[in-house]
């Protein structure tokens, strides 16, 4: 970076001479105009003189024309810089799971203010440089008794402006923090506004903002005092040189000093000094603090972001993968020493809270998920469910315990191999402005369009794409309705090598019908399916269930939860009672709600596999015991809780 | 443009404090000059410089006094102005409700509270330092002719000039930031969609390939940038040819003057500095750019102030059992009319469902039986009172309203049920109450704090939320609208919910806006809203015959 600035920097201070030119003449060239052309009846001599003025000018506007290209080469590409930060920063955070909602602000306010104060800021220290060493040296060559009696208030205006630079700064930042508090507290209201009026509560919500607005006013009276003190600055270092420079007069002339001379100095003074001084404190009180504190707050908040997702220094295995349809099976790999055999999912004695001292979410879950699996996760919301798929797909830490992807820990297995094994489709599907094909193919991007054909008519979405224009065309996110946009996911995370699909709440925009759809589609991917389900229906489809209940967590089919599983009956109850009640006895059967019936086999014979003995079931308690979820444990599960 | 004369008039006491201290201040830059050449001139002759000297240390004393005062008041004006404006804007938007909700985007409306209403602030300041600001360069003139008239028309020429320049350079500068600005939105957008797929991405891990995407127009903003540099460099060397090609044109004229007689060293000096200060670029560019901000940001909060707010009127809720009704109720939001003539009657005490399928316009019907939003056409009335009649405290504290993703405010769990209403206070029994009619209360227990704990500390799931939104509205005496509210709910809570609310509360009617049968089948009362219209209205099981109105849980 260091190297960039230097070049722009010389280039810069280069074409900055020419620029004190006009000020360096000006009081000389208007001296001898006077004292030798017009003063003595020589007019032309005067106007040779004010030629050399304009001379002086015309080297400084070439002069001033390269220096703002330089200060171009000099800014953009800090803004480059500090774009990639923000964007490279927030990015990072969004998925090392750290909400930052001030990253598109930063993006596009923030770094304006930086870029335009930067730009600014160069310009107001190269300006006064030029003024001063431009005055000092006309002054010195027309008269050095007047540069004497100038520079020292002048000196004086500068140095008590510097010594109030602390005040200013404070001032500034209480301003731009009460500035920010006030757009938070207006963020919160006027998001709810409809909540605020649903429950009467204006003046409440009102008061939550007039207080921030009154802090606000008054760091800005603050700040009012602040530029009286600046005013003040220049009239010492500005206004008093100038009285000097007459209250002197006569003295300087009985030295033999000239009309013209006395005149120049002057001008020196008008256009020279108060110019540099003016700038200064304008310039740099305003721009510099500005660029200094925005700065450091893009830095702060752009700076480096937790190493999230994967643990970089595993082994890379080859991911010679061959297809999804083929065997399902992805290829065995060595990583980290361990020899990944399969897709087989373990998770061992999993523990997760979200915080220190919140009650975990997940305590000591024991869960096998064989190969071709099609397992549905079911239980009363913000019971885990997602932080679980967030375990297995290796995108977060647990407490503790392991989670095993083909008997490697998911963790240890690098960013290729677990993205060529496992696909995660949240349930705020992902959508970016760019081609519908370009969506389908982003996690494989060598499909060939007989895949994407297939993939788009399997999840249903073939009217989607139809209606959009083709694969070709172009597609904004915010023209598409959540189902959409899963619908759009979902046809990707089809699409995607990786043997194991997670689906959390995937579905939950979509219709039943566009549900059971895709959920079938995926059921006949072949490799590991895992449903977060949204609906009950979701885990009737399903092979296995896993039930939780914040307590405890229970696995088995549908047979063996329905038996002794009192949660998962009570949620199947009232999925079906409330069905049962929608449905009126008709003499046709017509009206019969569909697929509610009571035998649990009769749902989705077509998708419903039969039930198998699985010895690999498991189910943990809140105790951490890992037991045989076989007829025998419910028995002895049930004379516990009969005991 | 009355808005703007308004907020300009808002300044009150300090603009005509303003506009003494811009007018003493132009003054003074004019005369200075003058008493300045005068000073020369009694130095050159030496006689009577202690008097100029005095004058001009006057002036001088002067004209700092003033523009402190005038930096001073400036400031306090604007920030007086701005935070009265930003409370005018919070007021109104509330007062609007929900279809301003529909016009504006949240972003957008803080943008306009925090930054447009202090552009706007500037209204009153702008528009007296426009009239001052074009004094100087008249005044330059007037006195520059007085001193030689040839001097004034070689300084009109420059002007022109001068003129031409400035038009040049806005005219070429706004087409330059526009484009520059376009290409920022893109990155912003790209940014925003990312930052909205973030699990996606860490679950792919294509880090890297969004963070290329996103900085894909990254190029061509530097191009656009350097171009602005290009355009300020041309104008930047014009100005630096141009400022002191007038002043030497001025000098010129001015020194033939001086060998023809006709003025003196002094006058020669003065006429200089006139030209200088008329010649001034910055100056005028400044003060037009600050009121053609004001006059921006006076417009964007007009947009937001002209939006109708709804009036309370000062009637209380009537005895009886909370039957709404509905007459001709018609709402268009921009360009639909998501709402038709509907006519409809929520018997007091029951349980109404409203079903159909999305976009039918069920949570805008909500909103209007709320009162949340005012319709077009058409009136509701609660107990035979038409709305708009009841007292603001009055209709809220008989309506209540939980939505699909309520949005908590205050700063802590407790806070957020209350809601500001000083009838249930926070850490109450009635919060308590409220909170366990919910189901809130199993989870707020286990947070660390209870019901004092901060929201940030306190991230919750949607079904969470919902259930504190729920506890918030619960206290409605006459009618509850749930909106979707319970959507997030796994079926047991829900149907704990819903039994608290048949049970304890059986005397108010509850509108339950619906997707699923479960909540259909057990209300007293089917809506089945498709198109903006009323479809049907029955009993659950009676409409179920129709395959159509199946189609709608499916």
């Amino acid at each position: 970076m260091a190297a960039l600035w230097r070049r722009p920097l010389a280039s810069l201070a280069a074409w900055s001479v020419p620029e004190t030119l006009p000020t360096m003449v000006s009081g000389l060239a208007i001296a001898r105009a006077l004292d030798r052309g017009f003063l003595a009846g020589r007019p032309l001599v005067g106007l040779g003189w004010l030629a050399l003025l304009l001379a002086a000018a015309a080297i400084s506007a070439v002069g001033a024309r390269r220096v703002y290209l330089h200060l171009g080469d000099l800014v953009e590409p800090f803004r480059d810089d500090l774009v990639r930060r923000v964007v490279g920063g927030a990015l990072r955070r969004a998925v090392a799971r750290e909400p930052d909602d001030g990253a598109v602000a930063r993006l596009t306010h923030q770094v304006e203010i930086v870029r335009d104060s930067y730009g600014g800021m160069i310009l107001v220290l190269r300006n006064f440089l030029m003024l001063l060493v431009g005055a000092v040296v006309g002054l010195s060559s027309l008269a050095p008794v007047i540069l004497l009696l100038v520079l020292p208030p002048f000196a004086l205006g500068c140095a008590l402006y510097v010594a109030s630079l602390g005040l200013a700064t404070a001032a500034q930042r209480a301003y731009i923090r009460s500035d920010e508090r006030l757009a938070t507290a207006a963020g919160t209201v006027l998001a709810g506004t409809r909540d605020v009026v649903a429950c009467g509560g204006e003046e409440h919500a009102t008061g939550m903002v007039t207080g921030p607005i009154r802090q606000s006013a008054a760091a800005e009276r603050r700040l009012a005092g602040v530029g009286a003190v600046r005013t003040l600055c220049f009239a010492v270092g500005g206004w008093l040189p100038m009285v000097l420079v007459l209250a002197a007069g006569p003295w300087l002339l009985r030295r033999g000093l000239t009309a013209g001379a006395i005149v120049g100095g002057l001008t020196y003074v008008l256009s020279g000094l108060q110019p540099a001084l003016s700038a200064v404190v304008q310039g740099m009180g305003g721009s510099g603090l500005r660029f200094v504190v925005t700065l450091g707050r893009i830095l702060d908040a752009s700076g480096s972001a937790p190493d999230s997702v994967t643990v970089p220094d595993s082994v890379t295995v080859p991911t010679g993968h061959a297809g999804l349809a083929s065997n399902g099976r992805s290829p065995n790999g060595r990583a980290g020493g361990w020899l990944a055999t399969g897709y087989e999912l373990r998770a061992l004695s999993l523990t997760f809270a979200y915080g220190p001292h919140a009650a975990p979410v997940l305590r000591r879950l024991d869960l096998t998920v064989p190969e071709r699996d099609h397992l549905a996760v079911v239980g009363p919301s913000g019971i885990g469910k997602s932080t679980l798929a967030n375990l297995l797909c290796g995108l977060a830490r647990p407490d503790a315990g392991t989670v095993l992807l083909g008997g490697v820990p998911v963790r240890r297995l690098s960013a290729d191999r677990l993205v060529a094994t496992r696909v995660l489709i949240p349930q705020e599907a992902y959508v970016f402005a760019g081609t519908v094909w370009d969506n389908l193919t982003y996690l494989r991007p060598t499909a060939t369009p007989a895949e994407v054909h297939l993939a788009v008519y399997a999840v249903g979405a073939h009217l989607l794409v139809t209606r959009l224009g083709g694969w070709r065309a172009e597609l904004s996110p915010a023209e598409l309705s959540a189902g959409e946009r899963q619908l759009i996911g979902l046809v990707r995370a089809y699409l995607s090598p990786a043997p194991v699909a997670v689906l959390d709440e995937a579905t939950c925009h979509l219709d039943p019908a566009a549900e059971r759809r895709a959920e079938e589609a995926f059921a006949g991917r072949g490799g590991t399916l895992i449903v977060i389900a949204h609906r009950m229906s979701s885990a009737l489809r399903a092979r296995r269930v896993l039930v939780l209940d914040g307590v405890g967590a229970a696995v088995g089919d549908h047979d063996a939860l329905m038996a002794h599983s009192p949660l998962y009956r009570e949620l199947l109850g009232h999925w079906r009672g409330a069905a049962d009640e929608g449905r009126v006895p008709s003499a046709v059967g017509r009206s019969d709600p569909p697929r509610l019936l009571r035998d649990a086999d009769r749902l989705d014979p077509g998708t419903r596999p039969r039930l198998r003995d699985d010895p690999r079931e498991v189910v943990a308690d809140g105790a951490g015991a890992q037991i045989e979820l076989g007829r025998d444990l419910l028995r002895r599960r049930a004379v516990r809780s009969e005991a | 443009m009355a808005a703007f004369g308004t907020i300009a008039r808002r300044g009150g006491g300090w603009l005509p404090v303003i506009g003494v201290t811009a007018l003493v201040g132009t003054a003074t830059t004019l005369a200075l000059p003058t008493v300045l050449g005068h000073a020369v001139d009694a130095i050159v002759a030496g006689t009577g410089s202690e008097r100029w000297l005095a004058w001009t240390a006057g002036l001088i004393a002067l004209s700092v006094a003033v523009n402190l005062v005038d930096v001073y008041t400036g400031a306090i004006c604007v920030a007086d102005v701005t935070a009265w404006l930003r409370e005018r804007l919070v007021r109104k938007i509330l007062a609007v409700g929900h279809r301003g909700a529909t016009r504006f985007d949240t972003g957008d409306l803080v943008s306009r509270v925090t930054g447009n209403a202090a552009d706007a602030a500037q209204a009153g300041p702008s528009l007296v330092t426009v009239g001052t600001a074009l004094v100087p360069p008249v005044g330059s003139l007037v006195l520059l002719a007085l001193i030689d008239l040839w001097i004034a028309v070689a300084f009109l020429a420059g002007l022109a000039l001068v003129a031409l320049v400035l038009t040049a350079f806005t005219r070429r500068t706004s087409d330059v930031i526009g484009r520059y600005q376009q290409v920022q939105g893109r990155l912003a957008t790209r940014l925003t969609e990312s930052l909205a797929g973030a699990r996606t991405i860490a679950a792919a891990g294509t880090t890297d390939l969004e963070e290329r995407r996103i900085l894909a127009p990254l190029p061509e903003l530097h191009e656009h940038g350097s171009m602005t540099w290009r355009v300020l460099s041309r104008s930047g060397g014009q100005a630096a040819l141009v400022g002191p090609l007038v002043q030497v044109v001025v000098l010129g004229t001015g020194g033939l003057a001086l060998v023809a007689g006709r003025i003196s060293a002094g006058e020669l000096f003065a006429a200089g500095q006139y030209a200088a200060i008329g010649a001034g670029l910055g100056g005028l560019t400044g003060v037009l750019n600050r009121l053609a901000r004001a006059r921006a940001g006076v417009r964007r909060i007009g947009e937001v102030l002209a939006e109708p707010g709804m009036d309370y009127g000062r009637s209380a809720v009537p005895d009886g059992p909370g039957t709404v009704e509905l007459r001709g109720v018609t709402v268009c939001l921009g360009d639909t009319r998501v709402l038709d003539d509907v006519h409809l009657t929520l018997p007091g005490g029951t349980e109404v469902a409203l079903v159909g399928p999305t976009g039918a316009g069920k949570s805008v019907l909500a909103a209007v039986i709320a009162r949340l939003m005012d319709p077009d056409a058409g009136v509701v009335t609660l107990d035979g009172v038409p709305l708009p009649e009841l007292h603001h405290d009055a209709l809220r504290a008989a309506v209540g309203v939980a939505f699909e993703r309520p949005v908590l405010l205050g700063d802590t769990v407790g806070e957020a049920i209350s809601a500001g209403r000083d009838a249930i206070g926070v850490d109450t029994v009635a919060v308590l109450g409220v909170a366990t009619a919910t189901r809130a209360h199993d989870f707020v227990s286990r947070l660390p704090d209870g019901y004092r704990t901060t929201l940030v500390d306190a991230p919750m799931s949607g079904g969470e939320a919902q259930r504190l939104g729920l506890a918030r509205a619960w206290p409605a005496r006459r009618l509850l609208v749930l909106d979707d509210a319970t959507s997030s709910l796994d079926m047991v809570t829900e149907m704990q919910i819903s039994r608290a609310l048949s049970e304890h509360h059986g005397d108010r009617t509850r509108l339950v806006v619906t997707h699923r049968a479960a909540v259909a089948a057990r209300a007293d009362l089917v809506v089945w809203l498709v198109e903006g219209r009323v479809r049907a209205v029955g009993p659950h099981r009676r409409l179920w015959d129709d395959p159509a109105y199946r189609a709608v849980f499916q």
